[in-house]
């Protein structure tokens, strides 16, 4: 962690892979990108074996590109698809056993707070409804419960879709999954209210339509978590293999379901939308200045 | 022989817009070149997913994007 980990030692520049000398000389180590930005420079995450038309993998995409410090972030991820876009991206990614991820982050937050106490060492969850509302589901709850100052990002397929199509406790009710033929019989899991009834001090739900926004929330998440507590991002990202959605119409079915059960919702406490204000009225400032410089 | 994305960059070049670019799921996948206004495809690594001529055309109207077939090594 940290840019000196990243730097290419003098003399090995031509030993070294295409992909990561351009991810030294044009990516976001060291420098603030704008996620508008995007096309225009060596993003942190490379090729990866997810599906075509995966909003999952675009929602990661853009994830790596809001990122405020990447050099000083961990990421942590579980079985699950998501697992397949983190592993190939220049952030150190840890792999945790089914549903442990929150346990691990509070140990690892706790460890780099101890060993880096003047710096902001980031730490993100990011796994699926499966991994977090599941089978981990008691150690993302006792993580909020104790106030771990991590990010958890929920990226929400509303199935196990790597394992054939089980139901998960995040699948609507009454929907007919391929390893679920009589639908599903319980309501879905709301995670966005036991997140603030459980302690946390960030929580937004968001559908991928919009990737400023998207973008504006992560980063609120992250900067949140620093401070004050656990943050949470409950994100949908529709499974086009399992829900059967033609690839082309993925991102018509993320704005279809913004106009339903996905609306954007975002609840912060006061002490922590004082704090953002401030951080983003600063950042403004910053802009201005560079503009007329 | 595979389904990629190709962009029309005379038709692209008249919109400054890169809504493609910040739609495609793949990394670095659609780019956007300053010099021509334009955005740009790395062939190896579209899967023809489709997602950016839903942008181009059924979104914005401006049909500068099609799926085309390459051989590998083209």
């Amino acid at each position: 962690m940290g840019l000196e980990y990243v730097r290419i030692s003098p003399g090995f520049e031509k030993y070294m892979p295409r992909d990561y000398v351009d991810l030294v000389k044009f990516g976001q180590f060291g420098r603030e990108v704008d996620v508008m930005q995007l096309g225009q420079f060596k993003e942190l995450v490379e090729e990866h074996p997810m599906c075509a038309g995966c909003y999952m993998a675009y929602f990661i995409r853009i994830f790596y590109a809001a990122l405020p410090k990447p050099e000083d972030t961990i990421v942590l991820g579980t079985a699950g698809c998501a697992r397949l876009a983190l592993s190939q991206a220049a952030v150190p990614f840890i792999y945790g056993n089914y549903g442990d991820t929150n346990a691990v982050a509070s140990g690892l937050k706790r460890a780099l707070s101890i060993r880096f106490p003047d710096k902001d060492k980031d730490v993100v969850v990011i796994a699926g409804d499966g991994g977090l509302m599941d089978i981990g589901f008691g150690m993302t709850m006792h993580s909020w419960f104790r106030k771990e100052k991590f990010t958890t990002i929920m990226v929400d397929n509303e199935v196990y879709g790597n394992t054939g199509g089980q139901e998960s406790g995040m699948s609507p009710k009454g929907v007919q999954l391929k390893m679920a033929p009589l639908g599903k019989k319980f309501e879905k899991i709301n995670a966005v209210q036991l997140a603030i009834d459980s302690g946390c001090v960030y929580v937004a739900k968001i559908s991928p339509t919009n990737p400023k926004r998207i973008a504006k929330v992560i980063r609120r998440a992250i900067f949140a978590a620093r401070k004050f507590g656990p943050t949470f991002i409950h994100a949908y990202t529709s499974c086009n293999i399992e829900y059967s959605i033609p690839t082309r119409e993925v991102l018509a079915d993320a704005r279809k379901r913004e106009k339903e059960d996905f609306k954007f919702f975002e609840w912060m406490t006061d002490e922590v939308k004082e704090f953002l204000e401030e951080i983003e009225r600063k950042e403004k400032e910053k802009k201005k200045q560079e503009v007329k410089s | 022989m595979y389904f990629v994305a190709h962009v029309h960059e005379n038709e692209c070049a008249k919109y400054n817009c890169k809504q493609c670019v910040l739609f495609c799921p793949e990394p670095n996948c659609l780019n956007y070149k300053e010099s021509g206004h334009t955005a740009w495809v790395w062939t190896d690594r579209c899967k023809g997913c489709e997602i950016c001529v839903y942008v181009c055309s059924d979104l914005l109207k401006r049909n500068c994007i099609e799926m085309v077939m390459v051989k590998a090594g083209d």
